[in-house]
This record gives C-alpha cells, sequence and structure tokens, in this order.
C-alpha cells in the first residue's frame, strides 16, 4: 500500500509544473556550477604549475584539490604560497585577490547549490503535501479506505523523496562524467568514495528539509501559510543561525584579530633589530639572541593565537550546529579537504616544515649562498581521520535531525484533522 | 465614486487585507526578532572591535615612544581602517582584510567568514525582504481569480489600471510598514547605546539606504505581481517566483566574479609579486653592487688617498676621515657617490617593477569592472554596492582608503626626510636609517570618510538600474494584467 502511494505522488509529481520549473532550476545551476568551477580549478592549476617553487625556493605551496570543484572551502586560503623567510611565512594569495568582488557574494560551488538552493526545493516538495490534499478534500477520501495514517505518511515521503532525489542524482552524476571526460582532472577512486560520501551527505540533507516541509504542512490549515512559515524558517536555519553564530562566539572567546597578530609582529622584529643595530654600533654583536628572541616571541604569540582560534572555532562550530545546516556544511568540506580542520591542519604543516629548514634559511641568509631545500609534501587527512575529528558527529547530528524531524511530521499527522 | 477615491480604497483594502493577514502578522514579528538580533550581535561586535582598535592603536604609540626608526617604520605605522558606528547595521569589506593579506602576506587567516559570511542589513533586505515581497505577491492577481473576488471586483465600474495600480501601491506600503518599525527597533537599540553616536552624513547615507531598501523590494513587489499575472493559479506562480528569485539573488551575482575572471583574466599574483621582489631585492643588490664596483675603481684612479679603504673597515674610514682633512674630502666624494648610485639602482629597478604593477593593477581592475557590470543585472548586487557604498564598507571605501592612505604616505616621506636630514646634519657620521629617533611630532594618519556627495554619486548607476527595474515591471505587470483573462 505505501508504494501505491508512493507511486501515485511520484507520477502527480512528474506531471505538475512544480517537478518541472525545480528540476530545471537544479539542471541549471547544477551545470553552471560545474561549469564555473571546473574553469576555475584549472586556472588554479595553470597558477600552480607557474609558482611551483624551485628548490633553492624555502616555499611551500600544494596543489589545488580537485574536490574543491564540488566544495570549495577554503580552498583559496589553502592554495597560498607560504615563502619562508627570516621574520615569517610569508603567504601570498592567488589572482583571486585582485578581485575585491569575489569577497561579496558566497561561492557557487555544488556545496552552495545543495546548502542553499536544494533545501528550498526539498521545502517545495514537501511544503503542500498533507494541506493541499486537505483543501482539495482527496485525504479524508483517501483516509475513508482501510489505508493507515503511518503508511499514507510513508508513502508521500518516499514518493517526494524519490522524485526529488532521483533526478538530482541523475543531474549530478551526468555533471561528474562530464567533468572526468577533462583529461586534467584526475579524479582518483580516493577522490570517488569522497565524493559519493558528500553526495550521502547530500542526499540526509534533502531528506532532512522534507520532513521539515511535511511537518509544518500538517501544523498549518493552508498552503499558502505553510510556506510562508517555510520560507522563513529556512533562511533562519541556512543564513541566519550559522552566520550570527560566528559572531556570537567572538564575544565569548577572546581572540586577537589577524590585524592585531600582524602588528604585533611587526612590532617585535623592528624592535629587536633596532636594539641589535645599536648593539653592533657598540661594538658587540647580540644578533643570535635577537633572533633568538623575535623567534620565541612570535612563537609563544602565534601559539597562543592558534590554540584560542582553535577554541573559537570549537566554539562557533559548536553553537551553528544548532542548525543541520552547519552540520552539514562541516562534514562535507571536511570530506572534500577544505574544510576548517583541513586548514589547520595545513598550516601545521606548513610550521613544522619552516623548523626543519629553518636554520638552513638563515645560514643561507648570512652566507648569501643558495641552498637547497626538502620539496614541502602535504598529504590530506585521511577519512578516519576526518571522521574522528568531527564528521562523524555531524553524520550522526544530520541523522537525528532527519529522523526527529520524520518522527514529529508523524505524530503531527497522526493527529491530524482531516475535515 | 471619483477614479481617485476609488483608487484610494483598493490601496486601503489592500492594506488592511494584507495587515490583518496571518503572514503578515508571522513576517512581522520575525523580522522584529531577527533584525533585533542582528542589531545587537553586531553592535557588541563592533564596539569590541572598537576596543580593539584603541588597544591596537595605543601598542603602536608606546612601540614608537622607544623604538621609532626609519628603515623599518613603514611596516608598524601601517594605516589601519579604524570601526564605523554604521558597523552596528553594516558590514562588509574592510581595507584592513586586504592589507593583511597583500602587503604582510600574513600566515594567519580568518577562515570563519568564509565559511559562514556575516550577516547584516544588506542580508535582511536582500533576502528577506525579496522574498518576503513575493511571498506577499506571487498571489496577488491569480489568488483572486481562485477566490473569484477579481471577477467581482471588474463587474463593477472599476478600470484595471486602477486595480493594479491600488494593488501594487497598497502592496508596497504593507511591506514597508513592518520594514520600519523593525528597522526603528534597530536604530533606538543602536542610539540608546552610549558608546555610539551617528553623525549627520550617517543619518543622511541611511535615508538614502532606506531609498534604495524601498526600490528594491517594490521591485520584488511588481516583478511578484507581474508573474501572478501570467499564471492561471497561485501555486505555480510560487513556483516560476522562486525560480526567478533563485536566479537573481542566489545565481548571478555568485556567477559573475567567475565569469569576468575567465573573460577578462588576470595574471597569477603570486608569480607577479616574487617577481617583484627578487628584482627589488637580489637583483636590486647585485646591480648595485656591480655599478659600485665600476665607479670605486674610476674614483680610487682618481683620488690615490683612497687606495687605504681597502684595508679599512667602515668604522675605521669614518673615524679616518673626521681625523684627516684631505682624506675627509675623497670620502666625502665617496659616500656621495655611493649615495647616488643606490638611488639609481633603485630607481632602474623601481621603473621595471612599477611597469608590473601597473599592469596587473590594470587587469584586475578591468576585470573587476566586469564582474561588477555583469553582476548589477541581479537586484541584489545593485542593492549590496549602494548600501556598502554609501555605508563606507564597499569597494568605494577601498578606493578612499588606498587614496587617504597615499596621501599620508607622501605626507610621512616628506616628513622623513626632513627629519634624516637634520640628524644628518647634526651627526655626519650616524646611519640615520638605523637609529631610535624622537617621531612624536610625524604626522599620524586619520581615517576620515569620504564625503556623503562623494559616494552617492559612486551608487549612482546602482539606483539608476533599480529605478529602470522597477519601471520596467511595474509596466509588464500593468500591461499583463490588463490583458488578464479573469475567468
Amino acid at each position: 500500500m505505501t508504494w501505491t502511494i508512493a507511486r501515485k505522488e511520484i507520477v502527480s509529481n512528474l506531471l505538475s509544473y512544480k517537478f518541472f520549473i525545480v528540476i530545471l532550476l537544479t539542471a541549471i545551476l547544477i551545470f553552471t556550477s560545474f561549469f564555473i568551477m571546473h574553469r576555475d580549478y584549472k586556472q588554479r592549476l595553470t597558477d600552480y604549475s607557474l609558482i611551483k617553487p624551485k628548490p633553492i625556493e624555502p616555499i611551500a605551496v600544494i596543489p589545488p584539490n580537485p574536490l574543491s570543484i564540488f566544495s570549495k572551502g577554503l580552498e583559496e586560503l589553502m592554495t597560498r604560497s607560504f615563502e619562508i623567510n627570516v621574520i615569517q611565512i610569508t603567504a601570498r594569495s592567488g589572482m583571486k585577490s585582485g578581485n575585491l568582488l569575489f569577497s561579496y557574494f558566497p561561492v557557487p560551488d555544488f556545496l552552495y547549490i545543495v546548502r542553499v538552493v536544494l533545501s528550498l526545493v526539498a521545502l517545495l516538495f514537501g511544503f503542500d503535501q498533507v494541506s493541499r490534499e486537505k483543501e482539495r478534500g482527496t485525504l479524508k477520501l483517501m483516509l475513508s479506505n482501510s489505508l493507515s495514517r503511518s503508511k499514507t505518511l510513508v508513502g508521500k515521503w518516499i514518493g517526494n523523496y524519490l522524485s526529488l532525489s532521483i533526478p538530482f542524482l541523475l543531474i549530478t552524476l551526468l555533471g561528474i562524467v562530464f567533468l572526468n571526460l577533462d583529461p586534467d582532472i584526475h579524479l582518483s577512486s580516493a577522490h570517488m568514495v569522497r565524493l559519493a560520501l558528500i553526495l550521502f551527505f547530500s542526499l540526509i540533507y534533502i531528506g532532512f528539509f522534507l520532513s521539515l516541509g511535511i511537518l509544518i504542512s500538517t501544523l498549518t490549515k493552508r498552503a499558502a501559510a505553510s510556506i510562508v512559515i517555510l520560507l522563513f524558517i529556512w533562511a533562519i536555519l541556512v543564513f541566519i543561525i550559522p552566520n550570527l553564530g560566528t559572531l556570537l562566539a567572538r564575544q565569548m572567546v577572546d581572540v586577537p584579530s589577524v590585524k592585531a597578530l600582524s602588528e604585533k609582529r611587526q612590532q617585535t622584529w623592528t624592535k629587536e633589530v633596532l636594539l641589535g643595530e645599536e648593539d653592533r654600533r657598540k661594538g658587540e654583536s647580540s644578533w643570535d639572541t635577537r633572533y633568538k628572541n623575535i623567534y620565541s616571541e612570535m612563537d609563544k604569540k602565534e601559539e597562543d593565537f592558534r590554540n584560542k582560534f582553535n577554541s573559537l572555532v570549537k566554539l562557533s562550530k559548536n553553537i551553528n550546529r544548532i542548525s543541520p545546516v552547519a552540520s552539514f556544511v562541516y562534514a562535507v568540506t571536511d570530506i572534500a579537504g577544505t574544510g576548517i580542520g583541513e586548514e589547520s591542519s595545513l598550516k601545521m604543516a606548513v610550521v613544522s616544515y619552516r623548523n626543519s629548514i629553518f636554520s638552513d634559511v638563515i645560514s643561507a641568509l648570512r652566507s648569501r649562498v643558495k641552498k637547497e631545500y626538502p620539496a614541502f609534501a602535504y598529504r590530506h587527512r585521511p577519512l578516519s581521520q576526518i571522521f574522528a575529528e568531527g564528521a562523524l558527529f555531524d553524520t550522526a547530528w544530520l541523522v537525528f535531525f532527519n529522523i526527529l524531524f520524520f518522527a514529529l511530521s508523524y505524530f503531527a499527522f497522526v493527529k491530524y484533522d482531516v475535515r | 465614486m471619483s477614479g481617485e477615491k476609488m483608487l484610494t480604497t483598493i490601496i486601503k483594502k489592500e492594506l488592511l487585507n494584507n495587515i490583518f493577514s496571518f503572514r503578515f502578522l508571522f513576517v512581522f514579528v520575525l523580522l522584529v526578532i531577527i533584525v533585533t538580533v542582528t542589531v545587537l550581535i553586531l553592535t557588541d561586535d563592533y564596539l569590541r572591535r572598537v576596543d580593539e582598535y584603541s588597544l591596537r592603536q595605543n601598542d603602536i604609540e608606546n612601540y614608537m615612544r622607544r623604538y621609532a626608526h626609519f628603515n623599518r617604520v613603514n611596516a608598524v605605522i601601517a594605516p589601519s581602517q579604524p570601526p564605523l558606528p554604521f558597523n552596528s547595521l553594516i558590514r562588509k569589506i574592510s581595507p584592513d582584510d586586504y592589507v593583511i593579506e597583500n602587503v604582510f602576506g600574513e600566515f594567519n587567516s580568518d577562515p570563519l567568514p568564509i565559511m559562514f559570511p556575516l550577516i547584516d542589513l544588506t542580508f535582511i533586505v536582500t533576502i528577506l525582504l525579496s522574498l518576503i515581497a513575493l511571498l506577499f505577491s506571487y498571489d496577488s492577481i491569480c489568488g483572486e481569480k481562485e477566490d473569484g473576488t477579481l471577477k467581482l471586483m471588474l463587474s463593477n465600474k472599476l478600470s484595471r489600471a486602477r486595480i493594479i495600480l491600488g494593488k501594487i501601491i497598497g502592496g508596497t506600503l504593507t511591506l514597508i510598514i513592518p520594514f520600519l518599525l523593525s528597522l526603528t527597533i534597530g536604530l533606538l537599540i543602536i542610539q540608546f547605546n552610549p558608546r555610539i553616536s551617528w553623525s549627520e552624513a550617517n543619518w543622511r547615507a541611511f535615508g538614502l539606504i532606506l531609498l534604495g531598501s524601498i526600490l528594491y523590494f517594490s521591485f520584488f513587489y511588481c516583478l511578484g505581481v507581474f508573474i501572478s499575472s501570467r499564471h492561471r493559479s497561485s501555486s505555480s506562480s510560487i513556483m516560476t517566483s522562486l525560480f526567478v528569485w533563485v536566479i537573481l539573488i542566489l545565481l548571478i551575482p555568485n556567477l559573475s566574479p567567475y565569469l569576468a575572471s575567465f573573460l577578462s583574466p588576470a595574471p597569477s599574483k603570486i608569480k607577479v609579486e616574487r617577481d617583484i621582489e627578487r628584482i627589488t631585492m637580489d637583483e636590486r643588490d647585485e646591480l648595485m653592487r656591480k655599478m659600485w664596483r665600476e665607479k670605486q675603481a674610476e674614483l680610487y684612479k682618481l683620488y690615490s688617498i683612497l687606495d687605504e679603504n681597502k684595508n679599512l673597515t667602515q668604522e675605521e674610514q669614518k673615524r679616518k676621515a673626521a681625523e684627516d682633512a684631505a682624506y675627509r674630502k675623497a670620502y666625502q666624494i665617496l659616500s656621495e657617490q655611493f649615495k647616488i648610485i643606490v638611488s639609481e639602482a633603485n630607481r632602474i629597478q623601481q621603473d621595471k617593477i612599477s611597469g608590473m604593477r601597473t599592469e596587473l593593477s590594470r587587469k584586475e581592475e578591468s576585470q573587476m569592472l566586469l564582474s561588477l557590470g555583469i553582476s548589477m543585472i541581479s537586484p541584489l548586487a545593485d542593492f549590496t554596492y549602494l548600501a556598502t557604498d554609501l555605508s563606507s564598507t564597499g569597494l568605494r571605501n577601498m578606493i578612499h582608503f588606498q587614496r587617504i592612505t597615499g596621501e599620508w604616505r607622501r605626507l610621512f616621506g616628506d616628513y622623513s626626510e626632513k627629519k634624516r636630514d637634520a640628524i644628518e646634519k647634526e651627526n655626519p657620521a650616524i646611519d640615520s636609517w638605523n637609529v631610535a629617533v624622537d617621531m612624536s611630532d610625524r604626522p599620524r594618519f586619520q581615517y576620515k570618510e569620504e564625503a556623503l556627495a562623494g559616494r552617492f554619486k559612486w551608487t549612482l548607476p546602482s539606483f539608476a538600474v533599480l529605478i529602470v527595474y522597477n519601471l520596467i515591471f511595474f509596466l509588464t505587470a500593468f500591461f499583463s494584467f490588463i490583458k488578464y483573462d479573469v475567468r
């Protein structure tokens, strides 16, 4: 019986104007996004081939990550060139930094499309499931047969979920096939596994919004009211909570701004160099202690900054997770290797690279002889570590939300007054 | 009933109809909550940044009192953008982030805003109000048709033109009410904070932003009415509305910088900067050494007394110059020549890099203008630009900031030259670059917002696009309603 209802839902969806619009929209967005992000990735590849360091340059650069086509995240920060010199690690940013408009609007990657648009689409599938049938009177008819309410609801859920997720999956897979036609894109099997996980998360995410839509639909009398409420909930979950949560966390954890840290660094090293010059004039050389002072002071400050920043990240993550959207974003960016965790692990790797070659950099500066340095190599965190460091929680959290909202809509429907 | 009276009756009916509806109440309550929470959090954040800014300035003052010296002072007193009182409503981009990235190449970064960009008034207007406008208008025509009231209305002696005019005016007015009320609460929160005071220019800018937001959502209202008058049923009308909304709001602005970067690519910035660094450091030093060797050989031939130099350290040379008059003359010529060579080598290399820099910034600028142009198709981008530029948190302020820091740098350059000359006059043997100097009389960088007239002029294109959109969609809504089949 459940399947009959599911089939009925699918067929009635397939013929509807809503379905046409929604699929058109999904197709336009996903194909444009793949096209744009693919070209963007190729631009970064060319850029990388230009800036790849020579052995005599103590520079750490990692190649662009092909999964950034789907979830760009912090890729732009991670593919900066980290140049190690005696004062600091200088990070130069790529060509995107020249055009300020990149920082005006969010990146239109796959993650963004799913996070913002597909959630909206899922709501559109759910918003009138119950109230519309009640308005038309078909709900009464349906329930007057020997058909349990739970079966009706499950059937509705499955039918709508399939009619949304199957076209979505097909479009996405088609897009991925097109991407694979480009010989420059090397998606290894490990990448494919990650991609499959990202798709899996997207499907859970869509399911949550569908359940939410059905829930609100059973709680309201009219479809027009249901859509207003849903769009607001959508805006709050997708935009407001995660964005304000970050700011809220900032007020609770006292982290100096990057600017303050940068100014402190300038003050520290210029001061020590001046004192060194004064000592030199007096005829005594104190460079070694001066340099040591610079590094010890700066390393202490940076470590302090990083510790505080990590606790800020942790807090803001936890606040933002009130909204399952944040969990989804964290999980997907982490799996794609473009998330906050990956970025900080890259930074740690760059710092230890600096420490390992630092004495050589100093002696090269003193003797004015070029040295050869070992190349910087970075391996993205393996999936097991990613899951252990938060993605597992996010998965569980998303699944929990899914079950919770499905259960809520179930109870609401069981008690629904069909008159 | 006269025509005008009829019109006001319809406007009144629309207003009352909306105000007593469930969706109005819901929207109103939520807007008030969202605006209040946003303003509270942004205000707190603003105050926190004000405190941090003054702490940072204090640190710089303390440093300058003891360790100010000309060689590296530019890195220490690099200008910084102070937080603006308007930041408790609007915050977009700040020159500080840009300076950190590009000038200091800061290793540490703040990835949080990249994951979840900040929310401010521009978000509330561009995303929420446009949605609300569509939610209020998607069934304004086809909904009444479905209810059958449209037929009834038109069976009276009532022209269609009046109905549509009344609907659009009444509908836009109902949108303005919750927006203005919630904004008033936000403004009260800001104004009652003793630490924030708005200048008159702030209020004027605010007024203009308000005008922009009214234009923005009246456009969406007209769009909704237009779509509604193209549909037979309200359930399909909402689909089309949301489709258009997603394309206009969530797609076009985000695509624009990428499209522009493909159409008008800029060279690899990292590569250019590395080349520049090589040219100004290693290559310059090499050039200098080469020029100096040639000059030295020439001078040693002219002044044989200098031959001893080869065995003397710099300190011994200086001492000798103080004792021996004949040597002093030759030594002075030598050191003058050295200065000339240094500045000559610097000049040659600077010419080289300034060419590269202008080329890079020309390409970046043309790319930025192109993406600006593409994105202005979207009303979201138009409103974002006008709101951020009027509140000095946008692109215009970046340009302004660059200009005033340039002016300040020139002032400081003159100051440091004069000061160093004075120091060298006092003691010719001193290294005026690397000695602690009292710089308490230095010209200090003071940020001043650009005059409102200049900011407003810059945002005129955005206003113009919004007005044109309003006209177009008002007219299309008007004409498609005239032709609407009410059966």
